[in-house]
């Protein structure tokens, strides 16, 4: 097992040398306040057979989890994904998706209980969409994908405590290190096929009251853990950002080492502006492109109708401040009702307009909006049911038509959704959002139906309008019946209008 | 002044085309003007199928298009043509059709609005007078071939078969009546007329003909989209149908007698059986127009855009009708036609728009409320065919007799 445990303290905040102490067999923080990032790499034999079988089926699996509440993604961290869990799937043999996938999900993550608050994928080939695909250029292209809503980590942690942790005799100290995962902001699960590990990561944007107080320490005796205190600073030139501090790796230092601020302008992929910067373009440099863009993850419930957004009508266009669909994968049938789609939704990612430069006025709001439309829901005794929608990720996405190696940085984040829809050499420049509560919660009226109870219950709908049509049927039959009673089926002698007899 | 010297022909005529033209002018002014479009999504869904065809591809690649591939011919262009339709040529096709229309439907504003923004409802309207006319002057050939071409462009004309086929009996063709004591192998072979068999096989053979043709060029999706999708569609969404509330419920998978699936017999048994056994012999437009109210009243989706395949026959039945013989009648009837629509469309706004559930008891007692007016009048139409001279042969009398 390999860790490797971050701490970025914001610019000016307070850092004693005894609130960090290196012995030989573990660092002591004190009260830290600063954010974490935590990762550790497991290697197959670390893993129970279940989750074993999965992975040695698959060639990717990339995972991205994503809480609920609003947290500050501070850089080099500042990538975002819509909260809830993400799966980006690539089996080993193309075409063949594992089986048991889905069903290792549910026990890892928890099933659906039918409030639509966790896994119900039956399998990949069912319940997964196939994005578009990448540029040919990234090898890590995933062909399938997945998401759910997923307010918490509990089943997760229960997991690893009854499987990592006792495969490991880790312990209590496991358990502990298990249950800060029900904190986190965010978590990513990698493994892919070259390297034969799983990587969880888990990034907290701010310390518990009291700051970071803990032991970090190995659990066997072959484990390494590297420790890293850094502060963050902006860069020289814009498109980069200074990270220094001190670095140290138990049992093989004495204490930690101090490094300089590195010049190198590494943290590259996914920087965060500030607020006003949506009236300006992002600090790229000058050969890069910039565009506004949102990746919305929409849950079958709701539907975009790609008719109308993906229109090149002007003035829809500019009503709604967008400029175009770029891509959209996964479920788009315009009529179906909810109960009859196996696949778990869609996803769009839409170029946005932007204000021009000379009526920008930062005071102002400035709002694009995308029509989206509410898929007919199942029955319910109230006559609601809610449906839950993920915020969107907005992020400017610079991109540059040059050759040429972009600088990798070890806090890279990939496989978010839409980073694979865009060039290689692209940064992205993320937008947080303001608002507390990520997920929105829409009451969508349904058909009101109690079991068993009431006056308009399933079976007196079906008697009701069974009875009407009968009645009504039968009456015009009468009328009919009445007409050839009198007449029969043949032509009726033709009768002068009385108005001509009445001529004078 | 009687009003028949206001409304002469012409003028009904220049009328008609000029306000359509100042529709068609301003629904231009608009698209071009407002994010929100005066035109149909019906008539986008159509143009963005005819650009899938001109880039060689099928038609059923756009999403709800679920019409034959001739019926975007017919707005456009013929299917393998490199042109995209221009907005020009639709507006002069839509234009002449209309003329044909106003002709037939006065100064009716509902479809005025309905054809010029693009709906292809209208072009039916034209078929199924056109079919009338072919009837009525003993053109079996004609009319056979109308039919076909209708049913083909949408399923629902094969209806007026039937009572056309039971209104052409011989004396239709100027034979004797037939005496009252034959046998019935007699009487049955006597059914079989020149004119029945002319009409029939030319129906038949347009028909097949057309879906042959779209079969060889799109294949299944053709079969697929143009007819099965009707036999397998789920229609869960609320609309004006009595059924609505049930589908909703039973294609969710709540238990049931699933007695929906019996549907199409009290549609198929008035519309296509009864009515015209009763009726079709005594006047053929007003059966005709009995057997769309009662296929659209006990159809299983019922939306606005039916209403208006009983325009096209309206004018044949409205003069004689009891409607307009007795005013009181007439207005109650149109009145509380209309409220029924008022009461479900009230329920309809406060679920779309307010987001309130009402589907129970709102819309679902609104659609059977509506259902039962429906009914009503259908009574009515059905009183009036089955009673009154033929209007047509009325009318004509009353010419030849002046």
């Amino acid at each position: 097992m390999k860790r490797r445990t971050t701490l970025i303290q914001p610019l000016g905040a307070p850092f004693e040398p005894d609130q960090a102490v290196l012995s030989s067999s573990n660092l002591a923080i004190r009260g830290l306040d600063a954010a974490r990032h935590d990762r550790i790499t497991l290697g197959l034999d670390d893993l129970p057979e279940e989750l074993r079988n999965v992975l040695e089926s698959s060639h990717e699996l990339h995972l991205r989890w994503a809480a609920e509440e609003h947290f500050d993604a501070i850089a080099p961290f500042s990538s975002r994904v819509s909260p809830g869990l993400h799966v980006h799937y690539t089996s080993l043999v193309s075409d063949r998706p594992s089986d048991t996938l889905c069903s290792v999900l549910r026990a890892v993550f928890g099933a659906d209980e039918g409030d639509r608050n966790g896994v119900d994928c039956t399998s990949p080939e069912k319940s997964f969409t196939t994005p578009p695909l990448r540029s040919t250029r990234f090898a890590t292209s995933t062909s399938l994908q997945y998401y759910t809503r997923l307010p918490s980590l509990q089943t997760l942690v229960g997991f690893i405590r009854r499987t990592i942790c006792h495969q490991r005799q880790g312990g209590a100290k496991c358990h502990d290190h298990a249950d800060t995962l029900l904190t986190a902001d965010s978590v990513d699960i990698d493994y892919d096929s070259t390297s034969h590990t799983l990587a969880i990561s888990g990034f907290w944007s701010s310390a518990p009251t009291g700051g970071w107080s803990e032991d970090i320490g190995k659990l066997a005796a072959d484990d390494k853990i590297e420790i890293g205190l850094l502060g963050v600073e902006p860069g020289a030139s814009p498109d980069e950002l200074k990270a220094g501090g001190l670095l140290g790796s138990i049992g093989e230092d004495k204490k930690l080492t101090s490094h300089s601020p590195s010049q190198q302008g590494f943290i590259r992929r996914c920087q965060s502006p500030s607020r006003t910067l949506l009236y300006n373009h992002p600090p790229a440099p000058k050969d890069f492109t910039c565009a506004l863009h949102t990746y919305l993850t929409l849950p079958s419930s709701v539907f975009i109708d790609q008719y109308q957004v993906g229109t090149d009508d002007p003035l829809f266009l500019q009503e709604h401040n967008l400029v175009a669909v770029r891509a959209f994968s996964g479920e788009t049938d315009l009529e179906a009702p909810d109960w009859a789609i196996d696949r778990w939704g869609s996803t769009w990612l839409l170029e946005l307009a932007t204000p021009s430069a000379d009526s920008a006025d930062p005071a102002s709001n400035w709002t694009s909006t995308i029509p989206m439309h509410l898929r007919y829901l199942n029955p319910s005794e109230s006559g609601y049911r809610s449906a839950a929608v993920p915020w969107p990720v907005v992020f400017w996405a610079c991109s540059t038509e040059e050759e040429g190696e972009m600088g990798k940085n070890p806090f890279d984040r990939t496989n978010l959704g839409y980073d694979g829809l865009f060039g290689p050499r692209t940064i992205f420049y993320q937008l947080h959002p303001a608002s507390q509560h990520l997920v929105e919660e829409l009451d969508v009226p349904v058909l009101k139906l109690k079991d068993g109870e009431g006056l308009f219950q399933a079976r007196n709908i079906e008697l009701g309008t069974s009875v009407v049509i009968i009645l009504g049927f039968l009456w015009i039959i009468w009328r009919l019946a009445r007409v050839v009673w009198a007449t029969g089926l043949g032509a009726n002698e033709v009768k002068r209008p009385e108005t001509h007899e009445k001529k004078e | 002044m009687p009003s028949s010297v206001i409304f002469t022909v012409p003028r009904v005529l220049v009328g008609a085309c000029f306000l359509r033209l100042i529709l068609l002018v301003y629904g231009g002014w608009q698209d071009a003007n407002s994010a929100v479009k005066y035109t149909d999504i019906d008539y986008m869904v159509f143009t963005d199928a005819s650009r899938y065809v001109a880039n060689g591809d099928s038609p059923y690649a756009r999403d709800t298009y679920r019409y034959t591939p001739s019926s975007r011919g017919c707005l456009s262009q013929l299917p393998g043509n490199s042109h995209l339709p221009g907005p020009r040529s639709r507006l002069h096709l839509v234009r002449s059709f209309s003329l044909q229309l106003m002709f037939l439907l006065g100064g009716l504003y509902f479809s005025s609005c309905v054809v010029t923004r693009g709906s292809s409802e209208g072009l039916l309207g034209v078929f199924v007078a056109a079919l009338l006319w072919a009837t009525l002057t003993k053109r079996p050939i004609t009319a056979g071939a109308i039919l076909g071409l209708a049913v083909h462009l949408k399923i629902y004309p094969f209806i007026y078969g039937a009572s056309i086929l039971w209104w052409w009996d011989a004396q239709r063709d100027g034979k004797p009546a037939t005496k009252s004591d034959v046998d019935p192998f007699t009487r049955a072979m006597e059914f079989v007329t020149h004119s029945r068999v002319r009409f029939t096989l030319s129906a038949l053979a347009t028909f097949v003909a057309l879906n042959g043709v779209m079969y060889l060029w799109y294949g299944m999706p053709f079969l697929q989209h143009t007819f099965f999708h009707h036999l397998t569609r789920i229609d869960h969404r609320h609309n004006f149908s009595p059924y609505a509330t049930l589908l909703y419920l039973t294609s969710t998978g709540v238990a049931g007698f699933h007695s929906e699936s019996l549907a199409f017999l009290p549609q198929l048994i008035l519309s296509v059986v009864a009515l015209p056994l009763a009726l079709a012999k005594k006047n053929l437009a007003t059966a005709m127009l009995a057997q769309t109210f009662a296929f659209v009243t006990f159809n299983k989706v019922c939306t606005s855009q039916y209403f208006i395949w009983y325009l096209i026959l309206l004018p044949f039945y409205l003069p004689t009708s009891s409607l307009m013989r007795k005013p009181t009648l007439g207005i109650s009837a149109a009145v509380l036609w209309v409220v029924g629509q008022a009461l479900w469309l009230w329920q309809g706004f406060n679920l779309e728009f307010l987001g309130l559930s009402s589907f129970v008891p709102g819309l679902f007692l609104a659609s059977l409320v509506f259902f039962a007016i429906n009914i009503w009048i259908l009574g009515m139409i059905v009183q009036d065919a089955g009673f009154n001279g033929d209007p047509i042969a009325l009318a004509k009398k009353v010419h030849w007799e002046n």
